[in-house]
């Protein structure tokens, strides 16, 4: 590692992992900061769960390497399973058993017994606010409640972090907001949380947040930064009739100072130059019909098509250069 | 994780081969009993949560408390080796005491038992093929004075072939009759001394170990072999299958818990319901059937647990390489009921069968613990007679063991 791991929960060096002819994580490096809310945001396939579970000791890596809260996973994936939270994709909890049977399986699992378990059992179903459910069937529990049952367990043993690998996925918005509000809490008690998503309103809430493109970390920075950098400039959003015809975004391209133009439910979003002149006016006259233009500002969605397309870009020329050379 | 990470991948951004591993001064070894406190509490855990999901699955008790007993009335009174009351018809043409003296003999043991009486040879062949009687006695006229004369009597047996055994066993029966029968005549006339060596030769032969030939005495400890090698292996298999398939298996992996604490404590609460099994089908087995308990309880003990740890071990196995409860069903059945119950000697001798099947059978485990049961229960066997069956057992549970965990570990990375 060049950096002193004791400065960063998680270090990772050129971590690559391949299944046979197909390289799920390429040559990815970052660090993650103590107390941190770190958000892996990517597609579906883009290697987020890859690198999680890498980083959480189930995975061998092909090449590279990472230190996780004190340990190589190379070499001590042991010691990393016992400094980390881990709750995955598929699975959180046994359906057939109680809340209470679950904590106590998982605390047992994590070396907790008697007086000691029973307390943080009702430490932590405080902190994610389901004391008196201790009873419950986890089955019988809606999504939400069970993913939260689900972080309490993950949490039983004071983990320095915790991976949390899409842990919303399927939970209804409300539920979904009361997660991630226990996330925030649970982070400014000093745990680091490392969570993927693909929920771009999500990723807002992280300090930082890293895009995965097909197995590669082409973007890594704070949610602002990365506006700054992937989406600079004016942003507008223009609906109407006049965008009915077919070359409404070839008319918006050639604006001066023009740098994206992209498709959002029925309208268009234009995104321009800081110094172009181009101005709501300027915009109405390039359409041929009757528009509504409104300024706003970039969202990480925007950011996730820039940095989508440019690696698509990145990939078409270096495939054209190799048609070139075969 | 079994791929060996070689450090230093990337030489240009710095190898990190020359930094010692990890933290070199960081964390203090962890002393040797907290580690065998956490061994000790993760394995708890994990049997814990197991012994709750058996509670918590009718199905799971059905299979291991019901279904044992279900097997063992089943065997032991609907499945009988002994063939008892062949309905006989009589057709008694002398009508003397040393006539009527003959049937009784054919009827006193229960052997045969007496539906009626035909008059003629026609009306016996009638009887028989319309399946009312399978064995018909004729005693012609003339019988009784044959016999005061010092002459051979000649009575027929006429029998229903299509049931073997039965054939078998009332041409034996007759036999004896015969026998019997000389005997008291041969008494009552003075010819020879009652009892006396009325015969040229005789074969004295002792039953021992179960001298009334039950077939239920002979078939309890095969089922006992039988039920428990079907539920561990089927109970085992599901269970780590269904982890699997959900995959709570990645998120064990993502603990602290390491695979020989996942396979002890998976094991540890099927192994506390075979020995339930055990007790419940010889109990039962003793109270219902009279099984007796002559050997030593030790060597059974040893023998079941090291049976049920094989065969624990074999559910462990097929469900680390199926990963998936419909097909570890099938192979749980495949491997475990059809060798258990066909090639282990519970029903059919192994001595009878051909080489190929008799060299199989020396692997089918059922095969020496059933062994060991009879050996015990019938025979009073301990130690010095039954080793050459533990030796095995104790083989196979270690192999299973080894070898499920060993694929436990491969299958992680």
């Amino acid at each position: 590692m060049s950096l002193p791991s004791h400065e960063h929960v998680v270090e990772v060096k050129d971590l690559t992992r391949r299944f046979g002819d197909f390289t799920a994580v390429d040559r990815v490096s970052f660090h993650v900061e103590h107390g941190e809310i770190f958000g892996y945001l990517g597609a579906n396939g883009a290697g987020k769960s890859t690198t999680i579970r890498m980083l959480c000791g189930l995975l061998a890596p092909t090449e590279g390497d990472a230190v996780v809260a004190g340990a190589r996973i190379s070499r001590r994936p042991e010691k990393v399973k016992r400094n980390i939270g881990y709750m995955s994709q598929k699975f959180s909890l046994y359906p057939e058993l109680r809340v209470r049977d679950n904590l106590e399986f998982f605390g047992g699992a994590y070396g907790l017994w008697g007086r000691e378990l029973d307390m943080r059992i009702d430490e932590v179903l405080g902190l994610v606010d389901l004391r008196g459910h201790e009873g419950d069937r986890t089955q019988e529990l809606p999504g939400g409640i069970r993913q939260r049952v689900a972080l309490a367990s993950a949490i039983l043993h004071r983990p320095g972090i915790v991976f949390l690998d899409e842990p919303t996925a399927g939970v209804d918005p409300v539920a979904r907001r009361r997660f991630w509000s226990l996330i925030r809490a649970l982070a400014s008690s000093g745990t680091t949380i490392f969570v993927t998503t693909h929920y771009m309103d999500e990723a807002e809430y992280c300090g930082r947040v890293g895009l995965m493109v097909a197995g590669r970390l082409p973007a890594l920075d704070t949610p602002d930064g990365l506006k700054a950098t992937f989406a600079p400039g004016r942003l507008w959003m223009i609906r109407g009739s006049g965008l009915a015809g077919t070359d409404a975004v070839a008319r918006l391209r050639a604006l001066p100072g023009c740098l994206d133009v992209q498709t959002q439910g029925a309208g268009l979003r234009l995104r321009v130059a800081m110094d172009s002149p181009v101005d709501e006016a300027a915009i109405a006259a390039a359409l041929p019909g009757p528009v509504e233009v409104e300024d706003t500002v970039a969202s990480l969605e925007d950011v996730f098509l820039a940095v989508v397309d440019a690696d698509a870009q990145k990939a078409g020329t270096a495939r054209a250069f190799d048609g070139g050379a075969a | 994780m079994s791929e060996v990470h070689t450090p230093g991948g990337a030489p240009a951004a710095g190898p990190p081969a020359g930094h010692p591993a990890g933290h070199p001064a960081g964390h203090p070894a962890r002393s040797r009993s907290d580690r065998t406190r956490r061994f000790f509490i993760r394995v708890g855990a994990l049997a814990a949560k197991e012994a709750l999901h058996i509670r918590r699955d009718p199905r799971t008790l059905y299979l291991g408390l019901i279904l044992p007993l279900v097997m063992l009335l089943l065997f032991g009174f609907g499945i009988s080796f002994e063939i008892d009351h062949i309905p006989l018809a009589v057709s008694d043409q002398d009508h003397t005491p040393e006539s009527r003296a003959l049937v009784d003999d054919f009827v006193a043991a229960n052997e045969f038992e007496l539906v009626g009486n035909v008059p003629d040879a026609d009306a016996a062949t009638e009887v028989l093929a319309a399946g009312r009687s399978s064995a018909v006695l004729t005693i012609p006229q003339g019988y009784a004075e044959s016999l005061s004369r010092g002459e051979t009597a000649t009575v027929g047996l006429l029998l229903d072939a299509v049931d073997v055994s039965s054939t078998q066993q009332s041409l034996a029966r007759a036999d004896v009759m015969a026998q019997v029968a000389t005997g008291r005549v041969a008494a009552a006339s003075g010819l020879m001394p009652a009892g006396g060596a009325n015969l040229p030769l005789s074969a004295r032969t002792w039953t021992r170990f179960n001298p009334a030939g039950r077939s239920s005495l002979y078939l309890v400890p095969g089922v006992t072999a039988y039920v428990l090698a079907l539920v561990a292996v089927l109970l085992t298999s599901l269970a780590v299958a269904r982890e699997w398939e959900r995959g709570s298996m990645e998120q064990l992996f993502a603990t602290p818990v390491g695979r020989l604490e996942i396979v002890i404590g998976k094991l540890l609460p099927y192994l506390g319901m075979g020995a339930v099994q055990v007790l419940l089908v010889l109990t039962a087995g003793a109270w219902v059937f009279g099984l007796p308990f002559r050997g030593s309880l030790p060597v059974l003990a040893l023998a079941s647990v090291l049976f049920m740890l094989g065969m624990l071990g074999q559910g462990l196995l097929i469900s680390v390489i199926t990963r998936n409860q419909m097909v570890a069903t099938q192979a749980s059945m495949l491997s475990a009921m059809l060798p258990s119950m066909l090639l282990s000697g519970f029903m059919f001798p192994i001595q009878n069968m051909p080489l190929p099947l008799r060299v199989f059978s020396h692997i089918v485990p059922a095969r020496y613990y059933i062994a060991v049961l009879r050996g015990v229960l019938l025979r009073g066997n301990g130690v010095s007679e039954l080793w050459p069956e533990l030796l095995p057992l104790a083989l196979f549970a270690g192999l299973m063991i080894a070898v499920s965990t060993a694929r436990f570990q491969r299958k992680l990375a």
